[in-house]
């Protein structure tokens, strides 16, 4: 008999399940019909639910872009729903269905990868969620969303060109040498062209530069440029695709007697990217000449601007590529731009500096 | 002060409201011994968890040394003085004798946490000269035998110094010279002024041993009275409720001269020794041997599941090339080992699953192998109707749940199924009851007459003269003997397996 | 019987109290309830009732349908694990078989595969190249593929059913090293990076719909019924109960006990890669990390099922009750909107729950047993 009422009870369960699966066929009608009540309430004072997804906190630069956006969010008084995938992608796709499920008026992801970002995408815009994708573009368009990514060709040659102006003072030729990453990586890609077209535009100023390749490993990265000056033991301007390799470059160059700060004899003009802690120390230093930063702040900013705006006007699959041309902090602008910077704002945070 | 150490009055436990003792009486006698026989079932077990601390009564009282005794908990009872000897060794195989003895208690240097080694080996070296056990206090436990086992378990009992040593079916797993060795020790200890309950299906050891007999039935003393008074016939009738006979049924049968398996110079080194023989269609076969004699080892060997270097087996002429218990069923034989619980039954499975394993091919004839289960439990029903199974329906119930005389019964159910022309059984009648043992020869012989070949293994000479035709005797790995129905002689037999005489 | 039981039956009258006539009565209701095979049923339909006005969010239409949804893939992961610890085994291994088979779907189905971020493969310019994989756009790309994925899940299984069975290696570490082999192997093969182009045919088995039923929910089903079938009609059923119960009576007993451990991780792969062909497809990717994260999800959801770890009971209707309470769970964690560490943690306290709960069950079932012995 308690079989019976048990089966009979998971039997209930399904069919209003596939009742549920019927109605969402049309699903501005369901949504109405029970939104109307809670509309009555919020009518007022609209409140706006953004679920921000992200896929962890591995890194610096993560942290900062998380807090970046919380804080950019909260600023503007919209309720957030946060979510960590713990680097699983099929469970942020899962995190993804559970908000919208929650009727949240968009999505904010740092996806996994650029795959996963068009899988969620597309189950947004099936659902009719805005949806937008920080820093890590989806890796084709066959998704709707709002994208907002770095600029690394404008940046790199932000900084590049800051160094070239520099040497210009020097009244020298310069042996230039560039730590690639790696060139599956379509930002390895764009900064390694910023640097080139900095390069080009001088052929005066530059000797042929050596590439080192690094792919985006520190030990290849130390082992690559050990041999590299070796050969080449008369670089003097060194540009890392990357902050994360300043490390390695300072093990090379200290035993050489190469590793001097701006204005002693024998320094070799340094920039990289990213515009992480690290960087912002050694600046501080004066070992360093110039980072190209990616703007996080903007960024964010940004993204929720476009954000708001698709929802405001009703759009449910908003499609914006968003150009984050971030820049260069030079140790001539460090005065005014050096918190823009979020290595540093990270450095202020913990009470670091000022 | 009383001359009874131990009272219980009008003892009464109730499991959800079914009676599992009802009124009980009971004295035990300042050092002596009282025997306790009964029926499994009978309640028996659920007394020791009494007394011993396990369960608590729902009515009635106990009087320990002229005191009110109302343990709680295990603990209580052994600080009272009351200790156990149970019929399933305790002890710890991958630890010594020494830390098995003191394992509840690790005497320790001063008050730290250390155990004080030297403390332990001296303590457990008493010990064990105390009743003649000479083996080093530090050997590994799963290096004994389990006669020797037995002796240590005491050990650990007279540790705790105990005033009362409850012994449950001590003798299960020793043999005859171990159990002479146990008696001599358990004498000893009364002597010593120590006070005893024994249990046991075995009543010729009851008899010789104790000083009064106490009789369960159903949960309730039928008999209780000096050892003088009883005779086996009057503790048998009392346990029943009904006079047996005799302890073995008629043979109805006579052998064949048609051998159904034959076994020549079989070999495996470490276990047995050019063994040979031959089982005819219709004979029960005795196979009687001391503990590691080889018996065991034999069967299992025959049967496919341990490998042979030289000899031959073969079954009805035919040479056997691959010997594995596969196609041993295949060939129809069949095998109850003697242990139930690990080698016999899925204990927690239904009777049902367990009865239809060995034959569940052959109820599955499509590709898919789909087990015709209607025609399987229709099968299964007759089976447990023939062995007179008795248990709850057999879809349902689980073999834990039956007396040891039902779950062999179960196990046998499971070979009937098959139905063997070759019966190999190993110590068919281990704690199971008269009842139940009277059965399961019934069930031996009728395999017999039926013209299958049924070879019993056991330890117990009299159940041996009793049922079969013809005896082979054992002893390291070798048959030393064989003796047919005429000279059937108890005293020979045994000797033989002690390799005071030669082949016959 | 009768004779014997009216005496207590007057007791009973004469001194209700004492016998605690009525308690035992809501107790036995308690108890049967709690041995019931449907008590993780109960047990998700009170939850999700209670819950219901908590946060009514629960019941809408999209909620349920995500419910449902999350439910398959994990199911046919689970389905697999039941049987192996219906055999007292455990398999560690599936999480990498659902990464590794879905590299191998992509590596016969992908359409285009970009050689910037592939060609560093060992594969690239033999099994893949611009142009996808080895059947792209081929008309048998997809059911060549998912039969590769299940075959290559199956063959993965079989190894480690040969390691434990033949070799007598404990489950635990045979299981243990495959995860760990078989995903590095998935992530070498493929230098950690995502295959996409997957064909539409192939997606749609995870996303697709028939009418408004789910494909994912129709072939899960299939493969439960096909499997509790298997345990419960055939001898092959009888025989995995039978090993996880008692190895060496089912040896004595003549079942071929090699056989039956090899064939249960078998089909532990197999559903592994089952349920990669639904992950697989509902990311449009073959993914070597996919499912890395799941396997305290596999175990804790079977568990919670009722399958005991001891072996010799469980049932795939049990698990699928089990998978059901654990997406439920999550999904109200989750609508809760708790951190990731707060629901992990109450995750493994309900894992740890239902494995006490496993015991306490077994010990009702015993007292129950002694209570039949002390009446017979």
């Amino acid at each position: 008999m308690k079989r019976y009422l048990a089966l009979a009870v998971a039997l209930i369960m399904v069919v209003t399940i596939f009742a549920g699966c019927g109605s969402t066929k049309a699903p501005d009608k369901a949504a109405e019909s029970k939104s109307e009540t809670t509309a009555a309430k919020t009518d007022a004072k609209k409140e706006i639910t953004i679920a921000f997804l992200f896929q962890d906190l591995e890194t610096e630069f993560w942290v900062a872009g998380h807090k970046a956006i919380t804080e950019t969010l909260k600023a503007k008084g919209i309720k957030v729903i946060e979510r960590n995938a713990n680097e699983d992608a099929n469970k942020q796709l899962e995190q993804a269905k559970d908000v919208i499920a929650q009727k949240v008026d968009g999505i904010i992801i740092i996806p996994q990868d650029g795959e996963s970002a068009v899988a969620i995408s597309k189950v947004c815009n099936e659902a009719g969620v805005p949806i937008g994708v920080f820093n890590r573009p989806p890796s084709n368009k066959d998704a709707k969303s709002l994208v907002v990514v770095a600029n690394n060709e404008k940046i790199a040659e932000q900084a590049v060109g800051y160094m070239a102006e520099e040497a210009k003072k020097l009244n020298k030729k310069m042996k230039p040498l560039i730590m690639v990453g790696d060139l599956g990586d379509p930002n390895a890609v764009g900064r390694k062209k910023g640097f080139y077209n900095v390069i080009e535009k001088n052929p005066d100023l530059f000797e042929k530069p050596i590439e080192v390749p690094t792919k985006w490993d520190a030990p290849t990265a130390l082992a690559n440029l050990k041999s590299a000056m070796q050969a080449n033991p008369n670089v003097d301007f060194i540009f890392t695709s990357s902050d994360f390799l300043y490390p390695q470059i300072k093990s090379v160059l200290e035993p050489m007697g190469k590793w001097k700060k701006i204005g002693e004899p024998g320094h070799v003009m340094l920039a990289g990217l990213d515009g992480d802690s690290t960087a912002g120390r050694l600046m501080d230093e004066g070992y360093v000449d110039a980072t190209g930063v990616q703007d996080l702040y903007y960024e964010a900013q940004a993204l929720l601007d476009a954000m708001l705006d698709a929802i405001s006007k009703g759009d449910k699959t908003p499609n914006q590529w968003i150009d984050d041309p971030g820049f260069a902090l030079t140790q001539a602008n460090m005065k005014d731009r050096r918190l823009d910077m979020w290595g540093n704002k990270l450095r202020k945070d913990k009470g670091e500096i000022k | 002060m009383s001359e009874y150490i131990l009272q219980l009055k009008n003892i009464s436990k109730y499991f959800f409201g079914v009676p599992a003792l009802k009124n009980i009486n009971l004295e035990l006698r300042k050092g002596k011994m009282l025997g306790l026989i009964g029926e499994n079932g009978a309640g028996k077990s659920t007394m020791m968890n009494i007394i011993g601390g396990v369960i608590k009564a729902d009515e009635g009282s106990m009087v320990l040394k002229g005191e009110e005794y109302q343990p709680d908990g295990p603990g209580e009872a052994t600080d009272a003085g009351i200790t156990f000897i149970h019929q399933e060794l305790n002890l710890f195989t991958n630890l010594s004798i020494e830390e098995n003895i003191y394992i509840s208690s690790f005497p320790t240097i001063g008050r730290l946490p250390v155990i004080s080694k030297g403390a332990i080996r001296t303590k457990t070296r008493e010990l064990l000269d105390s009743i003649d056990l000479k083996l080093s206090p530090d050997i590994l436990v799963e290096k004994l035998s389990p006669g020797e086992r037995q002796l240590v378990e005491i050990a650990k009992a007279l540790s705790s110094k105990p005033d009362i040593i409850i012994f449950d079916e001590p003798t299960t797993s020793l043999t005859a010279r171990e159990t002479k060795k146990l008696f001599e020790l358990i004498n000893k200890l009364r002597d010593q002024g120590i006070s005893m309950i024994y249990i046991s299906h075995i009543l010729d050891d009851v008899l010789n041993l104790v000083d009064d007999i106490v009789v369960l039935k159903d949960g309730e003393v039928t008999d209780k009275g000096a050892k003088q008074d009883f005779s086996i016939q009057r503790m048998v009738s009392s346990m029943v409720g009904r006079d047996l006979e005799q302890m073995y049924p008629e043979r109805t049968s006579k052998p064949s001269n048609e051998v159904v398996l034959e076994v020549s110079n079989l070999s495996q080194s470490g276990t047995i020794h050019d063994v040979s023989f031959k089982l005819h269609k219709g004979e029960i076969l005795g196979v009687f041997g001391l503990m590691g004699s080889g018996r065991t080892e034999m069967a299992r060997i025959i049967f496919g599941l341990d490998p042979y270097e030289s000899g031959e087996i073969a079954v009805d002429g035919k040479k056997i090339t691959k010997s594995s218990p596969q196609n041993s069923i295949r060939n129809r034989i069949a095998f109850v080992t003697e242990n139930r619980r690990e080698e016999g039954l899925l204990m927690h499975s239904t009777i049902l699953d367990n009865i239809q394993l060995v034959s569940l091919r052959e109820y599955a004839k499509t590709i898919l192998k789909i087990v015709d289960s209607k025609k399987v439990t229709e099968s299964i029903k007759d089976v447990v109707k023939m062995l007179k199974v008795k248990s709850g329906p057999v879809e349902k119930t689980a073999p834990k749940s039956l007396s040891g005389g039902n779950q062999q019964k179960v196990v046998i159910g499971k070979w009937v199924m098959a139905k063997p022309k070759i019966f190999m059984v190993d110590e068919p009648t281990r704690g199971i009851d008269v009842g139940a043992k009277y059965e399961v020869y019934t069930i031996l012989n009728q395999f017999a007459s039926e013209g299958s070949g049924v070879l019993i293994i056991s330890s117990e000479i009299e159940e041996l003269i009793g049922v079969c035709d013809r005896i082979l005797v054992m002893s390291k790995g070798e048959i030393v003997g064989e003796f047919s129905a005429s000279e059937f002689d108890k005293e020979r037999i045994v000797g033989s397996a002690f390799r005071q005489n030669v082949r016959c | 019987m009768s004779a014997r039981k009216n005496p207590m039956d007057t007791k009973l009258q004469e001194n209700p109290e004492k016998r605690m006539f009525r308690i035992p009565d809501l107790r036995q209701g308690i108890k049967r309830i709690m041995v019931s095979e449907y008590f993780v049923l109960y047990l998700s339909i009170l939850w999700f009732i209670v819950m219901l006005p908590v946060i009514p969010n629960i019941a809408s239409s999209r909620n349920l349908n995500n419910i449902f949804d999350f439910i398959w893939p994990l199911l046919a992961v689970c389905v697999g694990q039941t049987l192996v610890l219906l055999i007292a085994g455990i398999d560690l291994s599936q999480i990498s078989v659902i990464g590794m088979t879905s590299v191998i779907g992509a590596l016969f189905m992908s359409n285009r595969i970009d050689p910037n971020v592939l060609s560093d493969s060992p594969l690239w310019g033999t099994v893949i190249s611009e142009n996808g994989g080895i059947m792209a756009n081929s008309m048998w790309a997809v059911p060549v593929g998912i039969l590769m994925m299940l075959l290559v899940g199956s063959l993965i299984g079989l190894i480690n059913g040969y390691f434990i069975a033949k070799l007598k290696m404990p489950p635990f570490m045979v299981t243990l090293v495959t995860q760990l082999f078989v995903y590095n192997l998935a992530i070498f093969l493929t230098k950690s990076n995502n295959i996409i182009g997957i064909p539409k045919a192939f997606t749609e088995i995870g996303k697709g719909k028939i009418g408004f039923i789910p494909v994912a929910m129709i072939i899960t089903i299939v493969l439960c019924v096909l499997s509790q079938l298997l345990l419960s009609k055939t001898v092959l059923g009888k025989w995995i109960y039978a090993v996880g119960s008692n190895v060496k009576a089912s040896v004595v007993s003549g079942v071929p006990r090699d056989g039956v451990i090899m064939f249960v991780y078998a089909f532990s792969g197999f559903c592994a890669a089952f349920a990669s062909v639904i992950y697989s497809g509902r990311l449009e990717m073959g993914r070597p990390t996919l499912g890395q994260t799941l396997l305290m999800d596999i175990v804790g959801a079977t568990i919670i099922g009722g399958t005991s770890m001891f072996g010799g009971k469980g049932k795939v209707l049990w698990t699928f009750f089990g998978v059901l309470f654990f997406v439920l769970l999550t999904n109200v964690l989750n609508l809760f909107n708790l951190d990731t560490f707060t629901i992990n943690i109450v995750k493994g306290l309900i894992i740890l729950l239902a494995a006490l709960f496993d015991v306490i069950r077994t010990k009702i079932q015993a007292n129950d047993t002694k209570v039949e012995k002390a009446g017979a």
